[in-house]
């Protein structure tokens, strides 16, 4: 049994197909990327696995159960929406404790300690949340969302208004958590570069369909553009080594750049004789690195069609 | 401790920490008590069964108001801010979280209203000298009747306010507080023992409140998830 299964699920608003027979599934442990544009439907999807909205058509089930009917279920499910579900006039402990009540928590107050710690926010916990600025109060709900130690947690871009050192950590937390407590994680996110660094397998929905659904590697994977970026010890040689490396016969172009000469092959099997090509004329090679796409490249390549004609 | 007063526990708590909300009640427990008070200081004669009977039929609406005045913070401003989504997703049940926040609304809504009997009660005593809170039947009002018609109003209010949009929501306050009021008077004038105070009219109320929290729970009941969050704006 999967952590998270989506069969062809539908909905609509008011005559309008948010989303159309989309299927995927989440293994547990997993760090799952949902990626799409603005208004695709990801927030819709994870409000019917959370069972606040209905489907239309099609099945969602979190760890084989249907949230909507099932309470006992939901006390194994973490999530933080866009809201992050604190009290303004409550303080940062006073709203975890609150939580920690209605999810039954043992040992709350420690179970607290640990968690405003983590999110660095130990030394403002009697501070009213209403004071917090806008990644304060995300860290916070964050914290909120996994207090109870969910099976598996929702998180609708858990790092939007978060500066570069609190998405890191947001990032490690994440992947700390699917890692020490098996905790399978449901990431909702903008940020293509957080979603590969840390998710093992992501889908793409856009225009209602799912146009890709693949573990990241899979689809990062280089193959269909032998693209190979060579680095010499001296960058100054570079001009002369792309000469040589333009006239082998299983080059197909060569371009210099920041990182060194990005070299295209004909025969995707051809880094090794390009390394030893290099070698033979005398040139010292420091690294060779074959380029993979990045999720976004490949991101843009689903969604742009989906937009133009869907 | 259950979730019931889990939930109840901090929505009192939020009550007597939202200064906005205590000073509307606080003001609208001491003004609209202390000048009819004097109306009925006038307009009563001395007996002191009347005075009370007149000092009851006027904090009853006082109860169903403040149920309507603190259920703002509990149900419709978690509503308006989306924090009720996050609520809808822990293992409680809507009815439960219904429960809990309308007994957490009913309590300060009910001493509330107690400050504004015993205001009224004082000013009528003074200008009458009747030991107008003395009188059994008043007391019987204001210690089962007011609590339970309190409870109703915060009850079906609240149910309402998760049920309905915001629009509705704004219009709804007042169609609620008028039909309140309309209900209590119809009730008083077809109860056996008529207006004011006696033992009859006493039980008529106290059974329509009990049915009113009845119904409230019913329909409480039939609220969906989807239906609340559909109506977030
Ligand atoms: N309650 C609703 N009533 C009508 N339409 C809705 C409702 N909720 C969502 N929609 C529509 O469904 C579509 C998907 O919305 P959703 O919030 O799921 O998108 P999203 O992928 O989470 O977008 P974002 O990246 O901006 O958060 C949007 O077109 C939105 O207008
Ligand atoms: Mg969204």
């Amino acid at each position: 049994m999967n952590a998270v299964e989506v069969r062809g699920l539908s909905r609509s608003f008011d005559g309008r197909d948010i989303l159309r027979d989309v299927s995927f599934t989440v293994g547990h442990g997993e760090i799952f990327g949902y990626l799409g544009p603005n208004g695709a439907g990801k927030t819709t999807t994870v409000r019917i696995l959370l069972g606040l909205l209905a489907p239309g058509a099609g099945e969602a089930r979190v760890l084989g159960r249907d949230l909507a009917v099932d309470d006992d279920a939901r006390a194994r499910v973490g999530v933080l929406f866009e809201n992050n579900g604190l009290s303004d006039r409550m303080s940062a402990a006073g709203n975890l404790a609150y939580y920690a009540g209605l999810y039954g928590v043992e040992d709350p107050a420690e179970r607290i300690d640990e968690l405003l710690t983590l999110v660095d926010l130990a030394d403002r916990r009697n501070d009213l949340v209403g004071t917090f600025s806008t990644g304060m109060k995300r860290k916070l709900g964050i914290a909120r969302a996994i207090l109870h130690r969910p099976e598996v947690v929702f998180l609708d871009e858990p790092s939007s208004g978060l500066d570069p050192g609190a998405q890191r950590m947001v990032r490690d937390l994440i992947s700390e958590l699917s890692r020490r407590e098996e905790m399978t994680v449901f990431l909702n996110s903008h940020h293509l570069d957080e979603v590969q660094r840390i998710c093992s397998s992501v889908a793409i929905l856009a225009g209602g369909r799912i146009r890709a659904f693949d573990s990241v590697a899979h689809l990062t994977a280089a193959s269909g553009r032998p693209v190979v970026t060579v680095a010499l010890a001296d960058p100054g040689e570079s001009a002369r080594a792309r000469e040589e490396i333009a006239r082998l016969p299983f080059v197909a172009g060569c371009e210099m750049n920041g990182e060194g000469l990005l070299c295209t092959l004909s025969d995707p099997g051809a880094t090794p004789d390009l390394i030893a090509a290099l070698v033979g004329a005398n040139f010292r090679v420091e690294e060779v690195r074959r380029s993979s796409r990045s999720l976004e490249d490949i991101y843009l390549e689903h969604v742009a069609p989906a937009e133009g004609g869907a | 401790m259950s979730t019931f007063s889990v939930i109840a526990r901090r929505e009192m708590r939020l009550a007597f920490r939202n200064r906005s909300v205590l000073i509307t009640g606080f003001i609208f427990a001491i003004w609209f008590p202390v000048v009819s008070a004097f109306g009925i200081a006038a307009g009563a004669g001395e007996e002191t069964v009347v005075l009370a009977g007149s000092i009851a039929a006027i904090i009853l609406p006082i109860g169903v108001f403040m149920g309507y005045v603190f259920c703002a913070d509990a149900f419709l401003r978690e509503k308006r801010d989306g924090t009720i989504e996050t609520l809808l997703c822990t293992p409680v049940s809507l009815r439960g979280l219904w429960e809990g926040k309308a007994a957490g609304v009913a309590v300060p809504a009910y001493l509330m209203t107690l400050i504004s009997a015993a205001v009224t009660a004082a000013t009528v005593s003074a200008l009458t000298d009747a030991p107008v809170i003395a009188e059994p039947l008043l007391l019987f009002h204001l210690a089962a009747v007011v609590p339970v018609w309190v409870a109703a109003s915060a009850g079906l209010i609240g149910a309402a306010q998760l049920a309905l949009g915001m629009r509705e929501n704004q219009i709804l306050g007042f169609v609620f507080i008028f039909g309140f009021i309309f209900l209590i008077i119809a009730l008083q004038e077809v109860a056996p023992g008529g207006p004011g105070l006696s033992v009859m009219t006493e039980a008529v109320l106290a059974a329509a409140g009990i049915a009113l929290v009845a119904l409230a729970r019913f329909i409480a009941g039939k609220v969906t998830r989807e239906r609340v969050v559909l109506t977030i704006p």
